[in-house]
């Protein structure tokens, strides 16, 4: 894995409301995606993982910090070729199949969106061979591109969503849960292909999700993120292997073993956030081992890691 | 069991072809080369009741548009001989009978029906023409939302009746009066149903898929949100037709309406039921004409309505 970071997030927050009311989804998140890789994003409902991917998206905006693609910051105010750049290079996969195809349109208006929001074809016949180059590159046939989406299953609806990232030719895609809404059966399938693409095209994943034998499956790195913070990331098998953060280890015990002995022996360990006291030491992000990162006081730091 | 055995075994292979798994041939699905408008018409025409009454309704406006200018019966035409008044309907009193001053109900009752159609159209274009911009708005842009809920609360919880009555103080009576009585509070129940269609249109996954690619925003109204508001618009202009109909007879009602000398079905009703005992023929009349209006236009409304919906086409 090369380290070139292609995206940097640094010190986000994501405010919601405004005044009294106001919450705070996302607080001081940072972390750097390097290329060809997949970070994996994991936590709770509600812990803020959607919240961060739809912040690089310029979907929510940033109350603090900055999000930036090679060095170039695209988050805040930018000008049109920012804009275009990050439009282009980060795509993103939504979570429900059923809700994120237009039902109105057919499937060749929504694979071309994006070409037509920046010109990205010279005439008609080339937007009909990049429709249909993305269509093929998923699985579906060519001739899908003059039906609507009520037409496909689940999988294949899905998969149109890709088609529809792609033909942007990104470098990032920003996979927001693309496999919780579909049947066991069809999840696999997905799931190849992305793994597929990332060999064909190189391109580097931020997966977001909270099924973990999922993740631990395809993810090179994993980020656990809990009440908007991200409390520990290191590679995939080290954090499997080693968790130090108690929400890690209690997040971990909770997977289901398929082995109904195992399973009825297994411990659950149940997290309990006032454990820490971070009224008298402020939480810091720390390196605990070579690559795996914690969130805790120095108190804490020196307890878990031992 | 062997006997079935053996004759499976004496069955000729030649008799069958391998059919080899194949991945694209696996993803071909039903395909009905589906178009949204053709499948509402389909489904819309496919109920008898919804053909009838679409046919009823062009016919009765078509024939009130075009029975003023082809008939030279003066609706206001006052019979001076007594004879002439209260007849019944049948040969040689005109279809409907007379009115009490002799005028012909026949006339009257479709000189009415134009008036009151012509009203009913007006109101709904403006209703729904406010309705949609002001709802648009209201649901898109968010810092409008606060101050559009609170002016939405305080003009609804105004009782309607005190309005007109208000107005009627200001305004002398007339065809716009009642336009601009029923417009001023009627543009706001289409404006909340647009709005909330909007708000969901707005945060749903395909929507923020296109901000997502850089969709400029003229795109996403063309594409993204338009496509399910005009089905809505349409039913609540179906709807609002009648219900400004039965409104202006109201407003006759309660003493409101149309000028006397302008002939609308608000005027005949509220004449038509001081002679209610003796003649009721002047009553029923056009009571029928505005029942077979409004309730076509109500039931033709909510047909084309399910219609509209994805989920009834097959």
């Amino acid at each position: 894995m090369s380290k070139e970071a292609l995206l940097s997030l640094d010190g986000i927050s994501v405010r919601f409301g405004a005044g009294r009311k106001s919450f705070r989804a996302v607080r001081g998140v940072s972390f750097e995606l390097y290329a060809g890789e997949t970070l994996s994003l994991v936590g709770e409902s509600g812990s803020g993982k959607t919240t961060i991917g739809r912040a690089i998206m310029r979907v929510h905006p940033l109350s603090a910090g900055e999000i930036r693609y090679r060095g170039q910051r695209i988050s805040g105010a930018v000008n049109a070729r920012s804009e275009r750049l990050l439009r282009q290079k980060i795509q993103m996969i939504f979570q429900d199949p059923m809700a994120s195809l237009n039902e109105r349109a057919k499937i060749d208006y929504i694979v071309s969106e994006g070409l037509y929001n920046f010109k990205l074809f010279k005439n008609e016949a080339e937007r009909l061979a990049k429709v249909e180059k993305a269509l093929l590159e998923v699985g579906l046939l060519p001739e899908f591109a003059s039906r609507f989406p009520h037409e496909f299953s689940g999988g294949q609806r899905q998969r149109i969503g890709i088609a529809r990232a792609l033909v942007m030719e990104p470098e990032i895609l920003i996979a927001d849960e693309p496999i919780s809404a579909l049947d066991v059966s069809i999840r696999a399938q997905v799931i190849n292909l992305l793994n597929q693409l990332k060999r064909d095209r190189g391109l580097s994943y931020l997966f977001i999700a909270h099924d973990l034998s999922v993740v631990r499956f395809i993810s090179d790195r994993i980020a656990v993120i809990h009440r908007g913070r991200i409390v520990e990331l290191a590679a995939s098998e080290e954090l499997f292997l080693r968790p130090l953060h108690p929400y890690t280890k209690a997040l971990l015990s909770a997977v289901p073993i398929p082995d109904p002995e195992a399973e009825q022996k297994k411990k659950l360990v149940i997290y309990d956030p006032s454990i820490h006291d971070y009224g008298r030491e402020e939480p810091i992000w720390a390196e605990a081992a070579p690559g795996h990162y914690l969130l805790g006081s120095p108190g804490e730091l020196a307890a878990w890691s031992s | 069991m062997s006997d079935r055995l053996d004759s499976i075994d004496r069955i000729d292979p030649a008799l069958f072809t391998p059919a080899p798994f194949d991945a694209a041939e696996a993803e071909r699905s039903g395909y009905s080369r589906y178009s949204y408008w053709r499948s509402t018409i389909r489904t819309f025409f496919k109920s008898p009741l919804a053909i009838a009454l679409l046919a009823l309704i062009t016919i009765l406006t078509a024939f009130s548009f075009l029975y003023p200018l082809l008939s030279r019966t003066d609706p206001n035409a006052v019979a001076l001989e007594t004879a002439r008044w209260n007849l019944k309907p049948g040969a040689g009193n005109g279809v409907f009978g007379t009115d009490g001053l002799g005028r012909d109900m026949w006339a009257r009752s479709w000189h009415g029906a134009r008036t009151s159609l012509l009203l009913g159209f007006v109101i709904a274009f403006i209703d729904v023409g406010i309705g949609m911009i002001a709802g648009a708005l209201w649901g898109y842009v968010r810092r409008l939302d606060r101050i559009m809920t609170e002016l939405y609360n305080v003009l609804t919880n105004i009782p309607q009746t005190v309005v007109l009555i208000l107005l009627s103080y200001i305004l002398r009576p007339g065809f716009w009066t009642i336009v601009i009585a029923l417009c001023s509070t009627g543009w706001l129940s289409i404006a909340r149903f647009v709005r909330n269609k909007v708000i969901t249109i707005r945060d749903a996954e395909y929507n923020v898929a296109s901000r997502c690619l850089g969709t400029p925003l003229s795109r996403i109204i063309a594409k993204n949100v338009l496509p399910y508001l005009v089905s809505i618009v349409i039913m609540e202009a179906a709807l609002t037709i009648p219900y400004s109909i039965g409104a202006e007879v109201f407003l006759g009602f309660i003493g409101l309406g149309l000028p006397l000398d302008t002939v609308s079905l608000g005027n005949l009703v509220n004449l038509g039921k001081n002679n209610f005992f003796l003649y009721p023929h002047q009553l029923l009349w056009p009571t029928a004409v505005l029942a077979t209006i409004t309730v076509s236009f109500y039931i033709v409304g909510n047909k084309f309505a399910d219609a509209s919906d994805p989920r009834n086409h097959v």
